[in-house]
């Protein structure tokens, strides 16, 4: 297995009148050629930070990537030109975002808008490029395609549009496709048709995928592999199997612990995670989640743990081994 | 039998769209049709535009042609508002005075609005020190009373525009009187431009934050081809209603300046010109002298006023 994308410490910080907000405090990961990565986690854990930051759209000021590199193709893709980069975006690493509604240009033709990719990256004349857009929209699922590729953004809904998306994300068979919690904003039926819809592409394209997302059910229908974000660390990373059955960070525990379950016995109360999480201007010296954890000891006051490896294709950032200790409180 | 046909509809229909189907601009002129005042106010410029581009098959007599045996005549078939003090048919006057107001009004409109869209597209998608500096020096433009600062601009350009002009051989022009109109422009144009250049700046400052902006850099689109194919088509709306009614403006001001006589000088032909020309005898000759070329101005800077609140109207639906 190829390994398309590698990550290393990637750091991120924005640079506000409040001070110094650090939101992505380095990340490693590897994505292998075909892979659907899940980057799970709540708002403001540095999920969507992360990604832009690899595609560099930071707004900069107040924005700036501090450190790490992000292998592609054998070149850092935080050290290339802007140009470079220009040519990397949309052709082999596309992005689709989380509100379909506001993500396409009310001025502009679907056509043109999908177009744009095949026309800027591909070379391909209008009228090519309108031909490749009415397959593209196919592909994606918008009967009359033909009909409807001269239509505006606001002749379709939420869930067509979001297809729209798709189609233009991959109109160019990008190696990478990044999904910015692309369902959030869809209710549930048409979350699980753009599923179905991305899974089966997948399988078509082949491309690599990361999924962000705070919904843990989407992530363990389409996902391989699992990261948990916490205050913009990496607390957890696992295959998708093993870290719903067997989790091993007690962020994680507590994540699959407030979720409700149609199996479980009736009247069985969900768990909250207690406190809120750091405020990322003044991150504390230890563990980010040391203050709501129910495993804390003292070192987690003082000593961040780095992630490491507990089981094959398994890494944790915690002192504590959860499948033998006790909650200390 | 497919669904289509079991719901009674033909099966030739199957996979058609209904909907007439519209453009946006489709869409706003079938709003803006429906609004009277705006389509009055449409067909009086029209009306202008096309006396202007025709004004020598529409007017019987050339603009200067002087008959001193026919002084201050009256309204007859062969002068039809009659003659001035130097016997130049006022009817021919009125009709010439359009080509005036009309190229003044479209090149002061065009230099004003490439001025502001530049300076104004710059500032808002850039930011940083060249916003702050356009926006410093718009702020200084706007500190003087705007109509003052044309006079002061087109007081000061002149003569050395005149001297320029003698100077690299053209003596015949410079007598001729089109460095008024050169005078006017440049002078109504730098004035003008600050104005749409903040309304830019502030559309594209709140548009450059939308997702579909961000989407279009995810897609590797280079930065002036999001400002020419994203940015400024959707900043477009308040500037057409803005420049609708500006050009009203700006042809209220070229009446102004050669009321005053800084701008355009008999024998150019001028609306503004012509009501000083006659306002003395406003007494003896209310009509047809004075009350025509100003009912003639107030007509159509209420035709752009009119077009531009319905071209708000057409342009933002919500407003009703």
């Amino acid at each position: 297995m190829t390994t398309v994308l590698e990550v290393r410490g990637l750091k991120t910080q924005f640079f506000t009148q409040d001070g110094v907000v650090q939101a992505v405090n380095g990340i490693s990961y590897d994505l292998n050629e075909g892979e659907t990565l899940g980057i799970v986690g709540e708002s403001g854990c540095g999920k969507s930070v992360s990604v832009m930051s690899l595609m560099r759209l930071i707004p900069m000021p107040p924005g700036k990537i501090v450190g790490g590199e992000a292998l592609f193709e054998g070149v850092d893709l935080m050290k290339i030109s802007d140009d470079e980069m220009r040519s990397v975006r949309g052709n082999k690493i596309a992005m689709i975002f989380q509100d379909p509604m506001t993500s396409l240009n009310p001025v502009l033709t679907i056509g043109r808008q999908v177009g744009e990719a095949l026309e800027l990256h591909m070379g391909m004349s209008k009228s090519e490029a309108r031909q490749r857009t009415i397959e593209l929209l196919e592909m994606v699922g918008i009967p009359s395609a033909a009909d409807r590729v001269d239509d505006y953004p606001h002749q379709f809904s939420g869930g067509m549009r979001q297809r729209v998306m798709i189609a233009m994300g991959l109109s160019c068979n990008p190696q990478i496709l990044i999904a910015d919690e692309p369902t959030t904003a869809l209710d549930v039926t048409i979350q699980a048709q753009i599923v179905d819809l991305v899974k089966k592409l997948r399988d078509e394209i082949g491309m690599a995928i990361i999924w962000i997302t705070h919904d843990l059910g989407v992530v363990a229908g389409l996902a391989d592999r699992v990261a948990v974000m916490y205050a913009g660390f990496f607390v957890e990373e696992a295959g998708v199997k093993d870290l719903y059955g067997d989790p091993r960070h007690p962020y994680t525990i507590g994540l699959l612990g407030s979720l409700p379950r149609l199996d479980a016995e009736r009247g069985r109360r969900l768990v909250s995670i207690e406190g809120l999480p750091p405020d990322l201007i003044a991150l504390p010296e230890g563990c980010p989640f040391y203050a709501r954890c129910n495993y804390r000891i003292d070192r987690c006051e003082t000593e961040n743990p780095p992630l490491r490896l507990v089981a094959p294709n398994h890494r944790v950032a915690c002192w504590i081994d959860v499948t033998t200790a006790q909650p200390t409180r | 039998m497919s669904a289509q046909a079991r719901a009674g509809l033909r099966p030739e229909t199957e996979g058609k769209i209904f909907r007439p189907r519209r453009t946006l601009w489709g869409d706003v002129w079938h709003r803006l049709r429906r609004n009277r005042p705006a389509m009055v106010g449409l067909v009086i410029i029209g009306l202008m535009y096309f006396t202007a581009i025709f004004a020598p098959l529409i007017a019987p007599y050339e603009y200067d042609k002087i008959d001193l045996e026919n002084v201050r005549a009256g309204p007859s078939r062969e002068h039809l508002l009659g003659t001035d003090e130097l016997g130049r048919d006022v009817f021919s006057r009125i009709v010439w005075a359009a080509r005036s107001a009309a190229f003044v009004s479209i090149t002061v409109t065009s230099f004003g609005l490439a001025l502001g869209t530049f300076f104004g597209a710059l500032a808002g998608y850039l930011g940083g020190w060249v916003d702050t500096l356009i926006m410093r020096l718009g702020d200084v433009l706007f500190a003087f009373p705007g109509l003052l600062f044309v006079f002061f601009i087109a007081a000061t350009i002149k003569p050395g525009l005149i001297a320029w002009v003698k100077a690299i051989g053209l003596r015949e022009l410079a007598r001729s009187g089109y460095v008024d109109y050169l005078v006017v422009i440049i002078a109504l144009g730098l004035v003008g431009w600050p104005g749409l250049a903040r309304l830019i700046r502030g559309q594209l400052l709140s548009l450059k934050r939308r997702d579909y902006i961000l989407a279009a850099q995810a897609t590797g689109v280079p930065t002036w081809r999001i400002m020419w194919r994203h940015l400024l088509p959707n900043a477009m709306p308040p500037v057409i209603v803005a420049v609708s009614g500006g050009i009203g403006g700006v042809i209220l001001s070229e009446a102004t300046l050669s009321f005053l006589g800084i701008g355009l000088q008999p024998p150019n032909p001028s609306w503004g010109a012509m009501l000083f020309q006659y306002y003395g005898y406003w007494r003896t000759e209310l009509w047809p002298l004075l009350f025509i070329p100003a009912a003639v101005l107030v007509a159509i800077v209420l035709a752009f006023n009119f077009l531009g609140d319905g071209l708000n109207e057409a342009l933002n639906p919500q407003l009703d």
